[in-house]
């Protein structure tokens, strides 16, 4: 017994030494998003966009000198445990040189305290978009691709005054995210001269919220405003109160704009349900992100995509520049991305890479927006409103 | 606020939330009466029932209440193959140590659900579903169903514990294992007995809350913390202790929201399991292990 289990470790262990044996050595990042959790729905899309980014990488000449740009996924489960553990064994065990991710607020929140600052590696996120994010004394190690909810809170209050909400109650997620959104918008939605009739937090994964909402709804609003996630609780919350005739109208932020509402409550009950979300502004960068990913099998106008391209595409472009030192990283990202020198669009690696190694300075136009990261590593971004309509979400109007 | 309007969205909806928390609170307590044990992969145990249910419920194209026999069936089996394979050799070693053991088996069982269901919210009727009005009363049909199928299992389960063979033999276990065992009951089928039936209650469970709300991986690890407050507040040992249990605390949830901010709800079990703990430990029925 004991020889046979000796030879099948010795023979576990033979595997394991080839499979991991490369060629050449593989320059890895970290790809760490909700895959489980509340935002399940929207991960795999984001994912495939960042893979995407590093198939151009690798197909265009590699990372380096011909190194394989590797994207190793995590799962931060949208909570900062989780976040945390996926950071860890990222950056210790992985050995990553950055990380794209991860997509929630508390998660980004989490691992950058605990993990990557610490550790000194760089972090893109494409969908934290907590204001708090911010704020984290970083030592100018943490980036987003995707514009604060200081700012998507603001439009969307601005947005909804001038459509006629007058009173409306907010329900939002009680964690980083939805603190985050809920007061953001709740300053500009009085300032503009609307009421908030009820202003609630709820937490996650609760079997009913009947009775938040009875309360929330004995302000005598019409509306909710629901900050929370369309494939978590806030599906939950948009059933029980659109079974119970609630509210009559229904506002999301960028986390319900997911199609497991539309998937699992039907669009036909959705009419009077819209949501707000972050788009790529019209540019050459768009159309040409959108072709590519429509040729490689995927939807342009999923959630997050151009965020998480372009938070990928920066990661190597920055990789490239600081010649694979993780301790150049942060600084060779503004200077991939700062406005000045020759523009490099999505899908131009190879240009790119001959670019740097002549050392002209370039600029990346992405996606999702130019990416002139501010002081706080923080990106100015559009706005868009959307409603349910026949084939999913589609626009109303761009919010200012 | 009106009666009517207290009863509609106060009250009914923490006996649904309630019958459910019973369900579970019932199997934890029996695992915990018998065998000796918290087991915390009841809830993951729960997850389980309702993505089987739900794969019946899309290939055959039956109702969810249709395919719950079949889930029950399944998850008994399940639980049964669960303690043989895992529980078994550790029977004789600290308690704790099989504690600790389940926790393994509940992220086991989550991640076998998302590599088989994915990660995605799902229900097994899509659309909505608007309350019927009785005497200005909003109920829905599946939460009728819900109390009353809570009400007709853990029914039969005390009928079948205090009648019938088998279930004399699970209550000398649960009284005194020593006595029993020196009596001639066999522990083995007492012990294949109590996970049958606290795996078919789990899975009655998770199928009551997907079809009260959405099927997904973490459905039934949210429910784990209000179903073991329910089986310490019953009285640990005691099936319609569990019930009172999960009925209290459900509604006790649903109720907080009046007076504590909503985002308090959750910390609503915690009072309850600590507040009992502290004030009488053996619950409200007098349990007969704790």
């Amino acid at each position: 017994m004991k020889t046979k289990l000796l030879a099948v470790t010795a023979g576990l262990l033979t595997a394991t030494m080839l499979a991991s044996a490369p060629a050449k050595a593989d320059v890895k990042i970290g790809l760490i998003g909700g895959v489980s959790g509340p935002i399940a729905a929207m991960a795999p899309a984001m994912i495939d966009a960042a893979r995407l980014a590093i198939t151009h990488v690798n197909d265009q000449g590699g990372i380096l000198d011909g190194e394989t740009l590797v994207g190793v996924v995590g799962d931060s489960a949208c909570n900062p445990q989780g976040g945390t553990d996926a950071a860890t064994k990222a950056v210790n065990i992985e050995g990553v040189l950055a990380i794209v991710g991860p997509h929630c607020s508390g998660a980004v929140l989490a691992a950058t305290g605990s993990v990557t600052v610490p550790a000194g590696v760089v972090v893109v996120t494409p969908s934290g978009t907590s204001p708090e994010i911010s704020n984290i004394a970083d030592n100018d190690t943490v980036f987003r691709t995707v514009p604060s909810d200081d700012y998507q809170g603001r439009a969307l209050a601005r947005t909804l005054r001038e459509r006629g909400y007058d009173k409306v109650a907010v329900a939002y997620i009680n964690n980083d995210y939805g603190t985050g959104l809920a007061n953001a918008f709740r300053g500009e939605f009085e300032a503009q001269g609307g009421e908030i009739a009820g202003f609630a937090a709820h937490e996650d994964g609760k079997a009913s919220y009947r009775s938040n909402l009875a309360e929330l709804a004995s302000g005598g609003a019409d509306t909710l405003v629901l900050f929370d996630y369309g494939d978590g609780t806030g599906l939950t919350i948009l059933r029980q109160a659109l079974e119970n005739g609630f509210f009559e109208k229904f506002v999301g932020g960028d986390g319900m704009k997911s199609d497991a509402p539309i998937n699992e409550l039907g669009a036909e009950n959705l009419a009077t349900f819209v949501a707000s979300a972050p788009v790529g502004e019209k540019s050459a960068s768009l159309d040409t992100f959108n072709a590519l990913f429509k040729e490689a099998g995927g939807d342009p106008d999923a959630i997050f995509v151009t965020t998480s391209y372009d938070a990928a595409f920066l990661a190597a472009l920055a990789l490239e520049k600081a010649g694979g030192d993780k301790a150049g990283v942060a600084a060779a990202l503004r200077e991939v991305s700062n406005g000045e020198g020759e523009p490099i669009g999505p899908g131009e690696w190879s240009k790119a890479k001959e670019l740097i190694a002549a050392g002209t300075a370039i600029d990346y136009k992405g996606a999702a927006g130019d990416h002139n990261f501010d002081a706080n590593g923080d990106v100015p971004g559009t706005f868009a409103l959307f409603e349910v309509g026949a084939d999913g979400f589609e626009v109303i109007t761009e919010m200012k | 606020m009106g009666l009517l309007e207290f009863i509609n969205f106060y009250l009914i909806p923490g006996i649904v939330l309630g019958s459910i928390y019973a369900l579970g609170a019932v199997g934890i307590t029996l695992i915990f009466a018998i065998l000796r044990y918290a087991h915390l992969a009841h809830g993951d145990l729960a997850t389980l029932g309702a993505f089987i249910a739900l794969a019946i419920v899309t290939s055959a194209g039956i109702s969810p209440l249709a395919a719950l026999p079949f889930a029950i069936v399944a998850t008994a089996v399940v639980a049964v193959g669960i303690d043989k394979v895992f529980y078994e050799h550790l029977r004789e070693r600290p308690k704790i140590i099989t504690v600790i053991a389940s926790l393994g088996i509940a992220l086991m069982i989550r991640a076998v659900v998302q590599v088989i269901w994915g990660v995605d919210s799902e229900s097994y009727v899509r659309g909505i579903s608007r309350p019927d009005v009785y005497f200005g009363l909003r109920i829905r049909d599946r939460e009728i169903f819900t109390v009353l199928a809570m009400l007709g299992l853990v029914g039969a389960l005390y009928v079948f514990l205090k009648q019938s063979k088998w279930g004399k033999a699970m209550r000398a276990m649960s009284d005194n294992p020593n006595l029993a065992l020196l009596s001639g009951i066999d522990n083995r089928v007492v012990i294949m007995l109590t996970w049958i039936i606290a795996g078919g209650l789990c899975a009655a469970a998770g199928v009551f809350l997907g079809i009260n709300t959405e099927i997904k991986s973490m459905m039934g690890w949210h429910m784990l913390l209000p179903m073991f407050a329910a089986a310490i507040l019953g009285g640990v040992g005691r099936v319609e202790g569990a019930v009172l249990g999960g009925l209290i605390v459900g509604i006790t949830e649903e109720l907080s929201v009046l007076i504590l901010p909503g985002e308090y709800k959750a910390a609503m079990a915690f009072v309850i399991l600590l507040f009992m703990l502290l004030v009488r430990p053996t619950g409200i029925l007098r349990g007969k292990v704790l």
